[in-house]
């Protein structure tokens, strides 16, 4: 099997959870207005 | 450093963008304590009039000439000088926009057109405002031709190579400005100027409204897409490290082309004169612009942990404590990116259909537009200015001006906090946009919006006074290092263009094929816009005359 010389993978598991932060961020504010539009 | 001459070019665009923030930011003051019944304008000065300055000012005039500032300088930066036609034009652009920018302001200080900034019909401004306005976009499409042809020139000398990622979306933003302005350009050119000079009798409104919104959202874009450059290509060079994906940089500018315009409706969701079907199809493509937009979001974070990591920040979120935090910089452009957050969220709000109905009208719109344009946007270009206009008059961005610098990003994020929570809370209870301080006949619910530390105007009137606060130091930055800070002599203390390696290596070549991006987005747009203005345009309800309610 050949082998190859690959750059090292940069590590951005910091950069995941920010992302995944970021779309709780959306999904809160999203359903906190649904709710307040279905009790309107 | 680049030639004299474009740097002329840009501090006479940064100079109009200042003079016109400032006169605006004014504006804004008296907007919040007029909200607050706790002032009255004398007789000769309107609420309407000044909220229609605050709009034109800040949101069209300051942040085009600061960006055609940003432009001239970085494509003058990345591509090379211009050269003496390119100039030239470049001149005729900024003195027709200028006119245009004069022409107009004078029709909303002289009371001749208190008609917002989004000038619906049929609210009627005296037929100079709307030629003042079609001089402006005309003054930025010569800019941006200009822009354009040294771009050209630049692909010329150096066939079949990708240009430096600062050009590319430099480009990409004019072509989404072209665009985009066709709608307006028409609208203003056949239907306000032939009905305000008296050569018709009257308005089709809704079309009006149509052709409005289908550059009010592109609009947006093109504001905050070179704010998204700052963030692409200047942030990587103030954190340390280089841009984090050529490739994905260049794909999420072109999304924007592509998603950033078919989608007006959402801005016209309450209106009976279009159909749900296309309301719907113009919904789902707003959601489209959501992808280029957590793309740079990754970007961003991608970008912040590499340079973290590579200055030692260990652990999961180790390298958040190793960014350049004492560099003004970096930290008010870091801000601007963290409003965003909420700002894109409550975006996505406003555009879902139904949701709409909670928000629309309300103070909640003004305190999303203070959190995205007023924010995001606004705080990056502070962040730009306090190394653009040092670089441009050779001039120290001294210590006592860093401290400053500081101190106006944090007065300006503390008085922005207040003001957009107060916004955003009472358009939930039902305070309206748009209009001057009534308190209902003292309605119980018009009552509660003077109550509570987050739900109440005054809130928003102690938070509206700290951002004039803020805007005031930046206005003595700003004069400071155009005219008094002293000459950079020793290189250390000369400010240079931090501008990021972009490696293209891997970058494919179609990115930089315009026309299919530009055909797509026509043909995109051409099936979110074409039956329904053509609907609109058959089926035309009998026009509407003129109101002046001011």
């Amino acid at each position: 099997m050949a082998k190859y010389n690959e750059a090292p993978e940069a590590d951005l598991k910091g950069t995941l959870i920010c992302v995944f932060l970021v779309g709780l961020v959306i999904v809160v504010m999203w359903v906190a207005a649904y709710l307040m539009y279905t009790a309107r | 450093m680049i030639a004299a001459q474009d740097r002329k070019l840009a501090l006479s665009n940064i100079g109009v963008a200042y003079t016109a923030f400032l006169l605006g930011t004014l504006c804004g003051l008296l907007q919040v304590f007029i909200r607050n019944d706790a002032i009255q304008l004398p007789a000769w000065l309107d609420y309407y009039q000044i909220l229609t300055a605050h709009g034109v000012l800040l949101a069209l005039i300051f942040t085009t000439f600061f960006i055609f500032g940003f432009f001239v300088t970085g494509m003058s930066k990345s591509l090379g000088n211009f050269g003496p036609k390119v100039r030239l034009v470049s001149w005729i652009g900024f003195w027709v926009t200028v006119i245009g920018t004069v022409l107009a302001t004078a029709m909303i200080v002289s009371g001749e057109a208190s008609v917002l900034y989004t000038f619906y019909a049929p609210l009627k401004a005296s037929g100079w405002y709307y030629v003042g306005l079609a001089l402006f976009v005309v003054g930025t499409w010569i800019s941006s031709f200009a822009l354009v042809s040294h771009y050209m020139v630049w692909r010329k000398t150096n066939k079949g190579q990708l240009s430096p990622l600062f050009a590319f979306m430099t480009i990409t933003t004019i072509i989404l400005w072209l665009i985009a302005c066709l709608g307006v350009v028409a609208t203003v050119l056949f239907q306000y100027i032939p009905w305000t000079f008296g050569w018709v009798d009257t308005i089709d409104v809704e079309l009006s409204r149509s052709l409005f919104w289908y550059f009010g959202h592109p609009l947006v874009y093109f504001w905050l897409l070179p704010a998204y450059m700052a963030w692409y290509v200047i942030v990587p060079k103030l954190v340390g490290t280089t841009v984090f994906s050529d490739s994905l940089a260049r794909l999420s500018f072109v999304l924007f082309i592509l998603f950033s315009i078919p989608v007006g409706f959402h801005h016209q969701l309450t209106e009976p004169g279009i159909s749900n079907f296309w309301k719907f199809l113009q919904v789902m493509l707003t959601f489209m612009v959501i992808i280029p937009s957590l793309m740079t979001a990754f970007s961003m974070f991608a970008t912040f942990e590499t340079a973290g990591r590579k200055n030692g920040g260990k652990g999961l979120f180790g390298w958040f404590t190793k960014l350049p935090w004492k560099d003004i910089r970096f930290t008010s452009i870091f801000v601007a990116m963290a409003f965003f957050i909420p700002g894109g969220a409550g975006g996505i709000i406003n555009a879902s259909f139904q949701l709409n109905e909670v928000v629309h009208n309300t103070l909640w719109v003004v305190g999303h537009f203070h959190i995205t344009v007023g924010t995001p946007v606004a705080m990056t270009f502070m962040g730009l200015t306090f190394w653009l206009i040092p670089y441009l008059t050779g001039r120290k961005f001294t210590k006592a001006m860093q401290k400053l610098g500081f101190v106006q990003i944090v007065t300006w994020s503390v008085g922005m906090l207040m003001m957009s929570t107060a916004q955003h809370v009472l358009g939930l209870l039902g305070a309206p946009r748009r209009t001057a301080f009534s308190s209902y006949n003292n309605h119980a619910s018009t009552l509660e919006w003077f109550d509570g530390i987050i739900s109440s105007h005054v809130t928003m009137a102690i938070g509206g006074s700290i951002l004039f606060l803020s805007a005031m130091l930046l206005i003595y930055i700003v004069v400071m290092t155009m005219f008094l800070s002293p000459k950079a002599v020793k290189e250390k203390d000369m400010v240079e263009f931090p501008m990021a390696e972009s490696g293209k290596a891997s970058t494919p070549k179609f990115l930089e094929n315009w026309w299919i991006w530009i055909g797509i987005a026509f043909a995109l747009i051409f099936i979110a816009y074409a039956i329904p203005l053509g609907d609109m345009i058959q089926h035309a309800p009998p026009g509407a005359e003129g109101l002046k309610t001011w």
